[in-house]
């Protein structure tokens, strides 16, 4: 007998327990029958056993930077930049490209270099913004690539094209197609889980973009909240604990058992799996959440916020928690960092946020021998305009959006560390080396993962649906 | 052996291969067998797309398949297959030359390729797609020992004798009642209906129990329920800070049109274009708003044109998939792959839904709804508007009498000089040549005016004048605050250093597009002066723009003056002195231009192009419209020439009778526009005087217009005959047309669904190349035509849902029992050739009315804003614009669930895990699973704790005294049926262990029993209470309740 799709190894005590001796034949039947025929798919299998390619990650961390982080003050050094800074934006560096309506009717557009300092970072001698002292620690083991580029210039569609590989509205999210393909290694939670650090929404981040779209709806994202209820409705109702609904379970259980009888509805028997799945979640993920059991090494690699749920560093932390459990895709979202003035303030907070916790969880990956097999992605949607938005003063300006040239790092699981890739012009506005598209990127993900994009499809309204639409590249010289 | 979904996929495939060609059936099919494995394997490089065609060969028209190619080759040449190019290159085993190609992953079977062999041999017939061919009336087929008269039956019964199979019985009685009524209502039924009809189950008495359902208010609700996933319907605008749309006045006229059973026909040509009949009533004109569902951006800095070209083109996807069952989208950027549809004709189409007056960008400052739209005033408000229109009209009679009879007074008054008198003075004016405190005194009295980012003083027209930046301006605090009813002027002197496309001179409002201009405001656009007062631009605003352009880099003398009419006609525009002659670029104000009271500000507005290198002076606010005489004062010229404009001095500055009659008139003008802005609105389709100019845009992209295009329809499906008018209603009456090979089919699949579980079509929103083939085809033409036309004989009124229903629930088809063997299930796992009846899971409405319904919380009230029931905290707080979840109170907690706010960057969360369609684009086919989260959301939602307490309450009260007694009426009430003896033992030792848990823990009674708003009524021992809770609960959560069987 094969459990492939519903594993009910951990509780088939309870589970023969409950239909009594007179049943267990019965009972028996109907597992069997759950393997051979069941309508619907069950909540662990993906279509690729296999996968296309040998796998070099077995899952990702997205640690999405929600705003889009200014390139100029983490790792695109400019020093011509800084140079020039107050001179207006030369026609011939804009070469007519779209503003947004926030900056397209400034009346000047003055170019503004970093005020922050740039230094190089070990043996790669990456240059890394003086903001991200952690960061740059873990300089070796990060590909930067300094020539990422979108097409979408707002925040909405730009968000949604990076989790969806469109722009429009309602396509499945990256993990969705992950969890679809792949499935997930683990029997007692979700493969795809979301985190958002709380207190700094400054652009909305809303459940579509973690949406299974038109993939079955038991690949969406399962938001995690820090607080009493991580999962929605995980709780159970005040008044009635773990006992008391074991024994309801076990009572429903026998009651449709019945009802399988009667009608001979293999569905029957797939909805009663899924609620001993909902059960064993209710166990699993406040274990997950649980940091307490953390040994103190582990809070002083990641910083004190590590202990305050719901920060970027404590989701850091769980991220690697989900990560030992062998969740497929977990996608952290950091926002905050939209910065059309008010720049450095703004950037100085955020790199706080992010800096530590970052670096700490690479190098936890690496010690538990996890960071081989996770693919750890950091970036925004876009990155921000060379020029300042608004005033440019000696020690404040902002940016506005900037969809042509971005950075962002990758590490672990088959990405060759220690990298810079992709360059821009002296003026940090144009991509003149190597340009890697938002597809490319997402191409590359699933490459790592052992997926050939172009043949992860999902037939919508006669259309052969795909992560990259018709477009992206393995970026090759990145890979390990 | 574990069984992958692929497997699952190939033994079906292979199930399906055998049924899909009848029996005893000499001949390949080609529109069956051969145009899908085309079209699959194929025209991704040899369809109907001319761009991506390759090698020149095309294999979706006959001509292009026996032609020869650039290889010189025929294709598919009849008769002889091993001189077939196709078959060669299909065959091959040279990576080079085989097709598909490798990197396409695609390959035929060795099945697939003896069919194209044999299809070759056999001649290889050609025939067009089934779904472009208009559908015939197709014979009923006779099938040996079939009762019953009803045609459905027939089809299917043929179909499974075909394959040695017969239908199955009709069920129980009670299960055939609840499954019909929550089809058509969406609830259950009360057990004392299920009594009822169990004592009397005969076909009359079904009959009966049909007209029943038909007929109640609840169908309605029901019904709407599916048109709103079609429809996309939603409370808010969907991006970013995702605001407030009120919308829900359309949603109520699909209800009401469902209860009265507006024919089907009428109810979509209203919404297509009810706007657009002659003498259009409020209501044709309301359902419109279908057109305009789709999302909206309101986020700062976006591209209008890029949104309002995305608006347009969902309108276009919607429509083709909501009423042809086609997937236009991916025409969009290029020629369908599959589909015989072009860019080209995508563009056509689109061109038939853009001409309204809109903006891509809603509006960021407000909940305001995008025009154009609609005043949704009730009778007593148009009696009243009316009213005032007539009297507004009689006064303005009033005012050219009095002008009329003037004239003496007017010759007295040139005797004394009047002319020469001062005129009234402004009520705010700034000279700019001193400044006080930091600020620019006004000389009227009123607060100065406030410099930000200091423009500098310099050398003006009179004294001094400010230099501005384009960037910095100067505020105007407590002046200019008029309504459009208001007779007011402005005039000023201004220096343009350039001409450029556009320049805000001065403004009283707070944005440009993020507010949709609302204010008004004096522009340049290339020099020529622009004034405008608006509601909302462009679809509720006023308008003009000088011919003459203001000089670079000298002064002119710019005034404007409003007579408070709110026609353009009342709003003159002076150009040194003298009134210029203007060009009306809108005209159709009919709502108010301010809300709260910004500043008048000069040279700079919140993303919007300011008065760079611009110089102003002498600022001057005038509470009247100002007269022709006034401004050649203010520009020092001498006043212009002849009597009439010293008359029209006269009448305004000094004639009493005239003051007393413009008075009058401004009084009533000012009860009209505080009333009719008062009374809300929706946006609707208005249709343009001229249609906007259509292009094909290249790759879809809205700044990369080719070639112009006109209103038509797409060739393969029937061009629009050319006497049909080149607009919506034309394009509505030729979907219509019972000639079109679609519209009928997509609609009574639809129906079919909605009762079935699947379309006849399995893929109801895709009719085309790639979409399912029918599992009845004949029985999907029949019902097709007979919607269209009617049926006398079987009382069937054309365009009739209720009528086409009442056959379908009738049908010995739909009250078959659902049961299923081992072996049935085997043979037909998905039901499609429907031996036993559809069990389907309830929705995500259905699930949680169902419970409401159950425990008698339901709050059964239609129609009115949508409602905040139970919703975990803090969803919405992690989206933009500081909105809270509000949860609702008292009846809003226990609505019908079609009545949830539906936010859709945060739509409701135990909806969603249970299936409910995304709101984002039109859906016409939702999913039904299976996942741990439902179990979850059905047992933890506060929504169905709270139900279970009441369903709890009822089973003490009317549930007999017994755990025995009480458990049965339990299963019987929230189960629709009697339990077995075991199910019976079951549910009474859930009840007694769950008492136990209670008796040991009354703290945990205690508050499972205060979980949601409302206590039960009565007083009951906390622990039975509780307990019958939880037993309620199991009972929601059982297939019976949950499953529709």
């Amino acid at each position: 007998m094969n459990c492939s799709h519903i594993n009910f190894r951990m509780n088939r005590r309870d589970f023969f327990g409950r239909f009594g001796l007179g049943l267990g034949g019965a009972a028996l039947g109907s597992l069997a029958a759950l393997d051979g025929r069941a309508a619907s798919p069950g909540p662990f299998s993906g279509i690729l056993p296999a996968g296309h390619l040998p796998a070099k990650a077995k899952r990702v961390i997205y640690l999405f930077m929600s705003g889009g982080p200014s390139q100029l003050e983490t790792f695109d050094h400019k020093p011509e930049l800084v140079r020039r800074t107050g001179e207006d934006l030369p026609a011939s560096v804009r070469m007519g490209q779209r503003l947004t309506g926030m900056s397209a009717q400034q009346a000047n557009l003055p170019m503004a270099g970093s005020i922050f300092g740039f230094q190089r970072h070990g043996r790669s001698g990456a240059w890394i913004s003086d903001l991200l002292p952690w960061t740059a620690k873990v300089a070796d083991d990060l590909c930067i690539v300094r020539s990422l580029h979108t097409e979408a210039i707002n925040h909405d569609p730009a968000i949604t094209f990076f989790q969806t590989g469109s722009q429009i509205a309602g396509r499945p999210s990256f993990g969705s197609w992950l969890s679809y393909g792949l499935g997930s290694s683990n029997q007692n939670l979700p493969a795809f889980v979301v985190l958002i650090s709380k207190d700094r929404i400054d652009q909305p981040l809303y459940s579509r973009l973690w949406g299974n779209g038109f993939l079955p709806s038991q690949h969406q994202g399962v938001l995690f909240r820090s607080g009493k209820d991580p999962v929605l409705y995980l709780q159970n109702p005040a008044g009635i604990d773990g006992a008391s609904r074991r024994r309801m379970l076990d009572r429903m259980a026998e009651l449709e058992h019945q009802q399988y009888r009667d009608l001979g509805d293999p569905e029957i028997n797939a909805r009663v799996a899924q609620y001993e799945m909902a059960y064993r979640m209710q166990t699993s993920v406040p274990d997950v959440m649980n940091l307490s059991g953390e040994p103190e090494s582990v809070f002083e690699l990641y910083g004190p916020e590590a202990r305050n749920p719901g920060t970027f560093a404590a989701n850091c932390l769980l991220a690697r928690r989900l990560a030992e459990r062998d969740v497929r895709f977990i996608q952290l979202y950091h926002p905050g960092w939209d910065q059309h003035g008010g720049l450095p303030g703004g950037i100085r907070r955020q790199c706080g946020d992010v800096d530590r916790a970052s670096y700490a969880l690479i190098t936890d990956l690496k010690q538990r021998g996890l960071l081989d097999e996770t693919l750890v992605i950091w970036g925004g949607e876009f990155g921000r305009t060379n020029y300042s938005q608004g005033k440019l003063t000696k020690t404040d300006y902002g940016r506005d959006h900037h969809p042509r040239c971005f950075s962002i790092w990758m590490a672990g699981g088959g990405i060759r560390g220690g990298t810079t890739y992709g360059a821009t012009d002296d003026f940090g506005y144009n991509i003149v080396e190597n340009p890697v598209h938002v597809h490319d990127l997402q191409a590359t993900a699933m490459h790592l993962l052992g997926i050939q994009h172009d043949r992860l499809t999902f037939r919508f309204q006669g259309r052969d649906y795909r992560l990259t639409d018709i477009h992206g590249n393995v970026v090759k010289d990145i890979l390990a | 052996m574990p069984t992958t979904s692929s497997s699952r996929r190939w033994i079906l495939a292979s199930l399906l291969a055998l049924f899909v060609r009848p029996l005893g059936a000499a001949g390949v099919d080609f529109a069956r067998e051969i145009q899908p494995l085309l079209s699959e394997n194929c025209y991704q490089c040899h369809g109907p797309g001319e761009t991506s065609r390759k090698g020149g060969l095309r294999l979706d028209t006959r001509e292009g398949a026996h032609g020869r190619g650039k290889s010189g080759k025929a294709a598919v040449v009849p008769g002889k297959a091993d001189e077939s190019e196709v078959l060669r290159r299909i065959t091959s085993t040279d990576p080079d030359e085989v097709m598909p190609p490798p990197e396409t992953h695609r390959k035929l079977s060795p099945e697939q390729v003896r069919l194209l062999r044999r299809w070759i041999s056999e001649g290889g017939q050609w025939g067009q797609h089934w779904s472009f061919v208009a559908p015939k009336l197709p014979e009923v087929p006779k099938v040996r020992g079939l009762r019953g008269g009803n045609p459905i039956d027939a089809f299917v019964a043929a179909r499974l004798a075909e394959n040695r199979r017969k239908p199955s019985p009709q069920t129980e009685p009670g299960r055939l009642l609840r499954r019909v009524t929550l089809d058509l209502t969406g609830l259950p039924p009360t057990p004392a209906e299920i009594a009822a009809f169990e004592s009397d189950p005969s076909d009359e008495s079904y009959r009966r129990t049909v007209e029943r359902l038909l007929t109640s208010p609840r169908y309605g609700e029901r019904m709407a329920t599916e048109w709103l996933d079609l429809s996309r319907f939603a409370d808010t605008h969907g991006f970013q800070a995702d605001r407030y749309r009120a919308v829900w006045p359309w949603r109520d006229w699909v209800i009401g049109a469902y209860n009265r059973h507006l024919p089907f026909d009428q109810f979509v040509l209203w919404q297509l274009a009810g706007d657009l009949l002659p003498d259009a009533t409020q209501e044709q004109r309301l359902a419109t708003t279908f057109n305009r569902l789709h999302l909206q951006n309101e986020e700062g800095g976006i591209v209008e044109e890029e949104y309002r070209v995305a608006y347009n083109v969902d309108r276009v996807n919607t429509f083709g998939t909501a009423f042809l069952g086609l997937t236009f989208e991916c025409s969009r950027c290029h020629d369908h792959k599959y589909d015989p549809i072009s860019q080209r004709e995508f563009y056509q189409l689109f061109s038939f839904f853009q001409n309204i007056d809109e903006s891509g960008q809603s509006v960021y400052f407000g909940d305001i709804m995008p025009v154009p739209t609609l005043l949704l005033s009730t009778a007593e408000q148009e009696a009243k508007l009316t009213a005032l229109k007539s009297d507004i009209a009689a006064k303005e009679a009033a005012v050219r009498e009095v002008a009329a009879a003037a004239r003496p007074a007017f010759t007295a008054w040139l005797a004394t000089n009047g002319p020469a008198e001062p005129s009234p003075l402004p009520v705010a004016a700034y000279s700019f040549d001193t400044m006080v405190s930091n600020l620019f005194p006004n000389s009227r009295g009123g607060a100065g005016a406030r410099p930000f980012e200091g423009p500098q003083t310099v050398d003006g027209r009179l004294g001094k004048a400010v230099a501005l930046s384009g960037e910095n301006g100067i505020g105007f605090p407590g002046a200019g605050h008029f309504t459009r009813a208001d007779p007011f002027s402005l005039a000023l002197w201004i220096q343009p250093a350039m001409h450029v496309p556009r320049q805000t001179v001065i403004h009283h409002s707070h944005a440009w597009m993020d507010a949709g201009s609302r204010g008004y405001e004096i522009l340049l656009e290339d020099g020529h002066v622009a004034v405008g007062l608006h509601h909302m631009w462009p679809g509720n605003a006023l308008k003009v723009r000088t011919r003459r352009q203001a000089p670079t880099n000298a002064w002119s003398h710019v005034a404007f003056s409003y007579d408070g009419s709110s026609r353009a006609s009342g709003l003159k525009v002076y150009l040194d002195g003298r009134q210029a002659e203007v060009e009306v670029v809108r005209d159709n104000l009919w709502k108010d231009i301010t809300y709260g009271q910004p500043d008048l500000t000069l040279g700079q507005r919140m993303r919007d192009f300011g008065f760079k290198g611009g110089r102003a002076d002498e600022v001057q606010v005038y509470d009247r419209a100002i007269t022709a005489l006034d401004a050649a004062r203010l520009a020092s010229v001498p006043p212009p020439e002849g009597e009439e404009a010293a008359f029209e001095h006269f009448l305004q500055t000094a004639h009493v009778p005239y003051r007393e009659a413009a008075d009058a008139l401004h009084k009533a003008r000012r009860e009209q526009n505080s009333l009719v802005t008062s009374i809300p609105d929706i946006m609707v389709m208005q249709e343009m005087e001229r249609p906007k100019p259509a292009h094909v845009l290249k790759r879809g992209a809205y700044d990369a217009p080719g070639e112009e295009v006109g209103m038509e329809t797409p060739a393969a499906l029937g061009r629009l005959p050319a006497e049909a008018p080149r607009n919506r209603l034309g394009l509505a009456r030729w979907l219509l047309d019972p000639a079109n090979p679609l519209f009928a089919r997509v609609t009574v699949n639809r129906l079919w669904q909605q009762f079935f579980g699947r379309g006849i079509v399995e893929t109801s929103d895709n009719f085309g190349l790639q979409g399912a083939a029918p599992t009845h085809p004949e029985l999907l033409d029949w019902l097709a035509v007979t919607f269209t036309r009617g049926d006398t004989a079987l009382g069937i009124r054309p365009w009739n849902v209720q009528d086409l229903q009442r056959l379908i629930v009738t049908s010995a088809t739909y009250r078959q029992s659902s049961r299923v063997t081992q072996k049935l299930h085997d043979w037909d796992p998905d039901n499609r050739w429907l031996a036993r009846g559809p069990a389907r899971r309830l929705t995500a409405e259905m699930l949680r009315d169902q419970a409401l319904f159950t425990s008698g919380l339901l709050v059964e009230k239609i129609g009115g804003p949508s409602v905040k029931p139970y919703q975990p905290e803090g969803l919405w707080e992690m989206a933009m614009g500081g909105a809270r979840y509000e949860v609702g109170k008292g009846d809003d907690l226990h609505r019908r669930s079609l009545y949830t706010f539906w936010k859709r960057t945060v739509p409701p969360p135990s909806m969603m895990a249970l299936d409910a369609a995304d709101r984002s684009y039109c859906v016409v086919r939702r999913q039904s699973t299976s996942t741990p989260l439902q179990a979850l959301a059905l047992l933890n939602d506060t929504q169905v704790v709270e139900s279970a307490r009441h369903v709890a309450g009822r089973i003490l009260r009317e549930g007999g005294a017994t755990p025995a007694a009480r458990s049965a009426f339990a299963f019987r009430l929230v189960t629709g049926r009697r339990p077995s003896r075991e199910e019976a033992g079951i549910v009474q030792r859930l009840l007694e262990e769950q008492e136990a848990v209670f008796r040991k823990e009354p703290d945990s009674a205690e508050r499972l029993l205060k979980v949601g708003e409302t206590p039960v009524p009565g007083e009951h021992p906390p622990d039975q209470l509780a307990a019958a809770t939880v037993l309620a609960k199991a009972l929601l959560n059982h297939d019976e309740s949950v499953m529709r069987r």
